[in-house]
């Protein structure tokens, strides 16, 4: 992306924004006091106050990249292999989700040493026997630290019930 | 309450091994933290975050202040060595670091980036004991249309200068605004955007927002772009920094503190502006200005002293105000708020202990750091070889931890997570996320002196309008957007020129 697409994409994502804010999700999901009467107090103004800026900063945006001359430059640095950095971050966001899945399942810590592993062969490392340990050995010291010195209850699940 | 008395109080919550040595490890921490590339300040205080929940008020704040005092030195280790600075306000410090360390000289440049830094420090710390209660009695006869100008103007020059763009310093700004109105309405209690979700009630939790805003998107770039980061470590050579070389550079660093402590108390500018101005200034005076960019140790100096020299001045506004001066500085408002204390004016009534426990435990910062530095000068060879590959995992499983410790709940860890990829989406089209973690914490604060103003006049907003305090902010408040239009305008015309 150029930096001209990036000002007009931004122009029209928060234009689309604050239009989509302004006629559906503020009157759908903030309540307001049936007795408020005046708008500048009710809990409705801020939110539609700032929906309003968001829309003039939108519009902003996208007059200033209609207006500037593209120079054709990315804005960020190509990476060398673009589909396999589009996996890449696929698999960093089912990893996310899985971790969202699994913690309440299979306890954080045999969660975390998943997570370990999976985020560190997804960016290839080139130590996978330290990267095993790690996983094993990191989570297992930050449960220490969290459950035993902080008093945190980490859920353990079903499968693995440390002391 | 006297000067000695509050020393005193001071004296007693600080001087007991467990303060000082949190703020020893903390230091400890910042240096490494800063030192490795791809990391930075602002991720090792927001990682060090959950480890201080545990701890008494001030052990904790001392740790993440060591933190921040150690990072802010440490990013400049990797930018000498290898040409990559650990944090954006180390930048000005590659233009002679780097060619020392090309001719052999890498132990001489950072032997006077640590001194710089640690006179530099001193004066730092040195301002805001004297300028921060000054300011809070001022700031005590603010009220709530007083404070709401205060924060508007905090937040204009936030926006402004954190980015590219004014507006997309403001559009970034405003989504941390709309983010921030998520949970009860302040006044009448009523659901805004919680989607019946008894979660989403309290708002959304600030540990979450920030560590998914500054510490995933990086393990998403990570991702992205797996071989980045790799740099070669130049050695350090036989030559150190001697007595002369800092007596000579002594007038650059003193001029680079204080354009620091200037520059520091005024929220929203930064370090690494602090320190280009800084390096400009002592290349303009020095009598060796044909050297600079070629490895002047006196260039060294003067950026150095220009990014330390910020480090206590932006907790003028923190603690004096309320109000944060940068990102670190709101994580640890953050962290005052966590352990139940809201800095302000009424601070320096309420927790004058505190205060001047927190100005004891920064001073001796400035000494640890001396010393910390030294060592980590010479180490810095074993925590550039720490393996990226096997640095970010660990960094993903400490956010899990960290964030789901705040208040034992996995919805906060799901939080992290969408606001990772908000805050990657936010890098890769160049919006600033500074302006939005500052907007999300002064969200409230805004919207409540707001409220309060309107319920004080009946709804009269010349209320805002009150006294010389608020035209004051007023007046700021617009000479910085004409004055952020106008440079916009200017580097426009300058490039369209230059592409003709």
């Amino acid at each position: 992306m150029t930096e001209r697409q990036v000002q007009i994409s931004l122009g029209a994502g928060a234009i689309l924004a604050s239009l989509f804010l302004l006629l559906w999700a503020i009157p759908q999901w903030v309540s307001s006091p049936s007795n408020v009467q005046k708008l500048i107090l009710s809990p409705l103004f801020w939110p539609y106050a700032l929906a309003g800026f968001t829309g003039l900063t939108g519009l902003g945006l996208l007059f200033g990249g209609l207006g500037s001359d593209d120079d054709g430059e990315p804005v960020n640095e190509p990476s060398d292999n673009p589909a396999a950095a589009w996996m890449r971050l696929a698999g960093m966001a089912a990893i996310m989700a899985l971790t969202m899945f699994l913690m309440p399942r299979l306890g954080m810590v045999l969660t975390s040493m998943l997570v370990f592993v999976a985020s560190a062969f997804l960016v290839r490392t080139r130590h996978p026997v330290t990267a095993v340990v790690c996983a094993v050995l990191i989570p297992l010291i930050l449960y220490a630290f969290f459950a035993h010195v902080a008093g945190v209850a980490i859920p353990q699940g079903n499968v693995l019930r440390l002391p | 309450m006297s000067f000695v008395d509050s020393i005193a109080a001071g004296l007693s919550v600080v001087g007991n091994i467990e303060a000082f040595l949190a703020l020893f490890v903390g230091v400890a921490i910042g240096v490494v933290g800063g030192a490795i590339p791809g990391m930075s300040a602002t991720m090792a205080v927001a990682l060090t975050l959950p480890f201080t929940f545990a701890m008494q008020p001030i052990t904790g704040i001392l740790l993440l202040l060591g933190v921040y005092k150690g990072g802010i030195f440490g990013g400049s280790i990797p930018a000498i060595l290898i040409k990559t600075p650990g944090t954006p306000a180390s930048s000005a410090t590659i233009l002679d670091g780097y060619p020392m360390a090309e001719k052999g000289e890498a132990g001489r440049a950072l032997g006077m980036a640590l001194w710089a830094s640690c006179t530099a420090d001193v004066i730092s710390n040195l301002a805001l004991i004297l300028f921060a209660g000054w300011l809070a009695s001022f700031a005590l006869s603010f009220g709530p249309p007083e404070f709401f100008t205060l924060i508007l103007f905090s937040l204009t020059i936030i926006a402004g200068v954190s980015g590219k763009s004014l507006l997309r310093g403001a559009l970034s700004a405003l989504l941390g605004l709309l983010l921030a109105t998520i949970g009860l309405d302040l006044v009448y209690g009523t659901n805004r955007f919680t989607f019946g979700d008894p979660n989403m009630m309290g708002g959304l939790n600030f540990i979450a927002v920030l560590i998914g805003l500054f510490a995933i998107p990086e393990i998403l770039a990570m991702v992205w772009n797996p071989t980045a980061h790799v740099g070669t470590a130049r050695s350090l050579g036989k030559n150190w920094v001697t007595f002369a070389d800092y007596r000579r550079s002594f007038k650059s660093i003193v001029r680079g503190s204080l354009i620091g402590v200037f520059l520091g108390s005024i929220p929203g500018i930064g370090a690494a502006p602090s320190a280009f101005l800084s390096y400009s200034e002592a290349r303009r005076t020095s009598r060796n200005k044909e050297n600079f960019g070629k490895g002047e140790v006196e260039g060294v100096a003067a950026s150095e002293a220009g990014n330390n020299g910020v480090a206590g001045a932006t907790l003028i506004p923190l603690l004096a105000l309320g109000v944060p001066g940068d990102v670190i500085t709101a994580i640890i408002i953050g962290a005052f708020m966590i352990h139940g204390l809201q800095p302000g004016p009424m601070m320096f009534i309420l927790n004058v202990d505190i205060i001047y426990g927190l100005f004891i435990g920064l001073i001796v910062s400035s000494v640890f750091l001396f010393f910390i530095g030294s060592v980590a000068i010479r180490g810095f060879k074993y925590v550039a070889d720490v393996p990226k590959r096997i640095l970010i995992p660990g960094v993903l499983v400490l956010c899990v931890y960290g964030v789901f410790a705040v208040n034992n709940n996995i919805f906060d860890v799901g939080v992290m997570f969408v606001m990772g990829w908000v805050g990657f989406m936010m890098v890769r089209f160049q919006v600033p996320a500074a302006p939005f973690l500052i907007a999300f914490i002064l969200g409230p604060l805004l919207e409540d002196n707001f409220r309060q103003s309107m319920l004080m006049s009946g709804s009269d907003p010349m209320i805002l309008f009150r006294g010389p305090i608020t035209w004051f902010f007023w007046g700021l408040t617009v000479l910085t957007v004409v004055a952020i239009v106008r440079a916009g305008v200017r580097a426009v015309r300058t490039s369209a020129l230059a592409g003709k």
